[in-house]
């Protein structure tokens, strides 16, 4: 065994408890029921997800509620919307204590909700980018004439065998001053960019990463169409760009929903990208939770922000879910 | 028409591997620098099989996706015969549980098992990185078993059941053969996106016990050497060989 | 020690699924080789009941009784039933070889005896040299030919069939109706078939179970099914029946239509309101003075073998098969000789 294996022996005894209980459940479900109640297949999945999944979520909402010693608050959601916060409130009572108007110097710090808008702009930016560029590589994957589809699936899946740090950093090699482009741009006799530690570097590392995730679902769709309808709108008189727009667009409709959902999402949170693309210069959201819980240790302010995250996604899921109800958008199984 | 189509799929292609090109150029390099090309050399690659931090690593990736995808292929496929068995409300409060993880950000994820470990005062390692990866592969599991669960005629048990088959017998010669495909797909699911996870990992494992990604992220703030390249153009290289056997392989079954 | 003669009994079986009943007190004898039909339009209880014999489900309430012996709690696997499932239900992943094999496999049937008597299923069920194939590959006709050889190469005392014939076309669906007939009067099996095809159900069985809402209606052999109805649905739903509310005036006589019929039955009392059932063949068509009745002829409809007219009267319109045809506005007689005048007793007003 590997001398990591640093499990607290109660652990252990948790889980071999829970196999136990188990296999006794199933045992007494067959003496019981002479045979399996197969739904009791399912109670180690339930237990796990409760114990990774729920515990957890159930944990960020407690701390995002809590201060250091544990009692409710709201002050880190104060915080969130006012960086100043915790400043603000000692010099205000400083001001109370020494009879000095200081309301001058209290100013609202909007790091936290400027970079949530940034981040929210920026997801924007690379899903309407995905979904321009992505939406006709599915159409043309789709197509049936040039068979090329499940070829292309594959070719757009193999990249992302390769790490996906090592594929951003790689973009450095090429757009840094004295990467690739610019070496290419002085050969040409032209003047060298900075392209390196800019937001344009973190669009495109994020459109790069996120490209597939937008194709594939809208492929899926489009490849599962009834390709006899295109021939309707046709005999029906429609030209191929009215076929287009009428027919096969909104018929495409669940998997484009879908492509956005799995493009945006972690194009809001991701913290990678702009790390290495942005050089640090440019934070995201993602960053900012990072920062809050392993540079600040402020746990409590982490657990906020992750909480707002997460319900800001929630929220947008369930918008798109109206769109799209009966969640036909084909994912990346 | 069918020429611009072509191209524009071509030039996202060229977009898509780009990088992966310059990473491979990269671990040839006889220097260091990222731009300058000073010959070709194996050096990075000799380097590698000496770099006990590099091969400690790639043990950890490995291993933790190979037993991340047994453990979850096992879990997520119970639990899909058992979903698939359920009336519709525990059903539809199992779906919920099972699509969540979907919907929560990779960061909130790995954040609020970082916290359970902490507040647990479990120490963060490999068996934590191993439980995380578990918990984020599982649902792909189910998802991709289940459809295949539903496609099945369901009288099928019952007849391998009237044809004298205990339920235990049924489940493995019946149900299981029959959503076969779905079962692999997810494996391989779970073993891909485990491998390629940096985000959940880096929250639930210590310094001390790095995978490729964690080991790539840390090294990005003192400048990545070659050697990362080269481990990396080989992995890559063994995927597409073994994708190109497992297509062979497909191909000839299809063909018999 | 005499045979009890019964070979499965239900007794006082009900059945429900989250309060709602859809079984309600069922008593049923099966014999020995006897072909049984569950007959009844679909939700009416028929492949509830069915599945309750298999073992697929647990009654809530009754005796289900195999050679006398109560097998209510005994698994599928563990009971002399076979069943051929609806839709077939052949393993798609095994071929028609191992699929018929997959009962004797279980056994543990030595190899060479299990080739040997799948070769003679597949004779049996004219599906010679198809073992090495794909059930998917298979016909509907030829899939359901393997599901039936994969029931009966375990020997079961009893075949349950499931709508067995309701995915194929009417002509294979005749042609395998002969043979499964057959096929049961060879093999001295006791066949309960479940259908909601009342051609097929009066062609086959030896004994008819007509069901409805989770009851039975009546039970009989196809000639009193159909010549004796014993209420209003099952007249209606096997053949087709004109039904009109009637008054019994007294024994061997009732009055419907505006008219008074000598007829067969008594026993209903003075003026009772009862349900008078006529098969649209029992209507014959005379000349409009010595009609009983008098209607005019709405509409005509050739149907192969007869023409079938619509015929009002005033007070209810009369559907009639007749082989001469009527043209359509002309005025006839209607005629009924007493013994093809069914009176039951009236429905049960629905509550």
């Amino acid at each position: 065994m590997r001398s990591d294996m640093t499990l607290p022996s109660w652990a252990w005894i948790v889980m071999v408890a829970g196999l136990v209980a188990f296999v006794t459940m199933i045992v007494v479900s067959i003496r019981r029921h002479q045979g399996v109640k197969r739904s009791l297949f399912a109670s180690p999945y339930a237990l796990w997800m409760i114990i990774f999944t729920v515990l957890p979520v159930i944990l960020i909402s407690y701390y995002a509620f809590t201060d250091v010693n544990g009692a409710f608050t709201l002050d880190n959601f104060k915080n969130f919307w006012d960086s100043h916060y915790e400043m603000n409130k000692v010099i205000a009572a400083e001001g109370e204590r020494l009879g000095v108007d200081y309301s001058a110097y209290i100013q609202r710090g909007s790091v936290n909700v400027d970079t949530l808008v940034y981040s929210l702009w920026m997801a924007f930016k690379c899903t309407l980018i995905c979904l321009i560029v992505g939406y006709p590589a599915a159409l043309f994957m789709a197509d049936r004439h040039m068979k090329l589809g499940s070829t292309l699936v594959v070719l757009f899946i193999i990249p992302m065998w390769m790490n996906f740090l090592l594929r951003t950093v790689a973009w450095m090699s090429l757009l840094e001053d004295s990467g690739l482009i610019n070496n290419f741009l002085r050969w040409l006799g032209l003047d060298s960019v900075q392209l390196m530690y800019t937001s344009n570097a973190v669009l495109l590392g994020m459109v790069y990463n996120f490209l597939p995730f937008m194709v594939f679902p809208i492929y899926t769709v489009l490849s599962k169409m009834d390709y006899r309808l295109t021939e309707a709108s046709a005999d029906l008189g429609c030209n191929s760009f009215q076929t287009l727009y009428k027919v096969t667009m909104p018929l495409s409709l669940p998997g484009v929903i879908s492509g956005i959902t799995m493009v945006f999402m972690p194009s809001v949170t991701t913290f990678f990208i702009p790390r290495v693309l942005g050089g640090g210069y440019t934070m995201m959201f993602g960053d900012l939770i990072e920062a809050k819980f392993l540079t600040e240790g402020n746990w409590n302010a982490g657990s906020a922000l992750s909480l707002l995250m997460m319900l800001l996604i929630l929220v947008s899921l369930s918008i798109l879910r109206k769109v799209d109800p009966n969640g036909e958008g084909g994912g990346l199984a | 028409m069918k020429f611009l189509k072509k191209t524009y799929l071509g030039l996202i292609l060229i977009f898509l591997y780009i990088p992966i090109v310059v990473l491979i150029i990269q671990s040839f390099n006889a220097g260091e620098s990222r731009a300058l090309w000073e010959g070709f050399s194996l050096h990075w690659y000799a380097e590698l099989f000496q770099d006990e931090r590099i091969l400690n690593a790639l043990y950890v990736t490995l291993s933790i996706a190979v037993l991340a995808m047994i453990v979850s292929t096992i879990l997520g496929t119970l639990a899909a015969i058992g979903i698939h068995a359920m009336r519709k409300r525990p059903q539809a409060m199992m779906m919920t549980l099972t699509n969540l993880p979907n919907t929560m950000p990779d960061i909130v994820t790995g954040i609020s098992l970082m916290l359970l470990f902490l507040f647990t005062r479990v120490e963060r390692g490999y068996v934590t990185m191993l439980l995380a990866h578990i918990t984020f592969d599982t649902p792909y599991v189910i998802l991709s078993v289940l459809p295949k669960l539903k496609q099945m005629n369901r009288h099928t048990y019952e007849a391998a059941l009237d044809l004298g088959a205990t339920p235990l017998y049924a489940l493995v010669h019946i149900i299981i053969p029959q959503c076969k495909q779905g079962i692999i797909t997810g494996a391989m699911l779970a073993f891909t996106l485990s491998l390629d996870d940096f985000t959940i990992s880096y929250f639930t494992t210590s310094p001390l016990v790095q995978n490729l990604s964690t080991l790539i992220y840390s090294a990005t703030r003192t400048g990545i050497d070659p050697t990362l390249n080269a481990l990396s153009a080989l992995m890559f290289v063994a995927l597409l060989v073994l994708l190109l056997i497992v297509n062979r392989r497909t191909a000839e079954e299809k063909a018999q | 020690m005499m045979e009890n003669p019964n070979l499965i009994e239900l007794k006082g079986v009900s059945k429900d699924y989250d309060g709602v009943t859809v079984l309600k007190n069922i008593d049923l004898c099966v014999r020995k080789k006897e072909f049984v039909t569950l007959l009844g339009p679909s939700g009416c209880g028929k492949t509830t009941t069915l599945r309750i014999i298999g073992g697929f489900e647990l009654a809530s309430e009754g005796q289900v009784l195999f050679e006398g012996k109560d097998i209510a709690h005994l698994p599928p696997y563990k009971r002399a039933v076979n069943t051929v499932f609806q839709k077939y239900a052949l393993f798609p992943h095994l071929n028609v070889h191992d699929n018929i094999a997959f009962g004797l496999k279980l056994k543990k049937v030595p190899k060479a005896e299990i080739n040997k008597r799948v070769d003679a299923m597949l004779d049996l069920v004219n599906l010679r040299g198809y073992g090495k194939r794909h059930v998917d590959a298979l016909s509907g006709g030829q899939q359901q030919r393997v599901a039936i050889a994969r029931s009966l190469i375990n020997e079961p005392e009893v075949l349950l069939l499931d709508e067995p014939l309701g995915a194929l076309d009417l002509k294979l669906r005749k042609d395998m109706q002969l043979e499964l007939k057959s096929m049961q009067q060879r093999l001295g099996i006791t066949f309960i078939y479940v259908t909601h095809d009342q051609e097929e159900a009066l062609t086959m069985s030896d004994t008819i179970v007509v069901m409805n809402e989770g009851t039975i209606q009546q039970i009989g052999d196809p000639k009193t099914i159909y010549d004796e109805p014993a209420n209003a649905f099952v007249a209606d739903f096997i053949g087709e029946s004109n039904i009109l509310r009637g008054t019994m005036i007294k024994d061997e006589l009732v009055e419907f239509a505006g008219a008074s019929f000598p007829c067969v039955d008594s026993g209903f009392g003075e003026n009772a309101p009862v349900d008078v059932v006529i098969r649209p063949e029992d209507i014959m068509l005379v000349g409009e003075d010595v009609g009983q009745l008098v209607g005019t002829i709405a509409s005509v409809l050739f149907k192969g073998v007869h023409y079938e007219m619509m015929i009002d009267t005033g007070d209810f319109t009369f559907k009639v098969h007749s082989t001469t045809m009527q043209p359509q506005g002309s005025r006839v007689g209607l005629s009924i000789v007493p013994f093809n005048i069914h009176i039951m007793k009236p429905m049960e007003e629905e509550a």
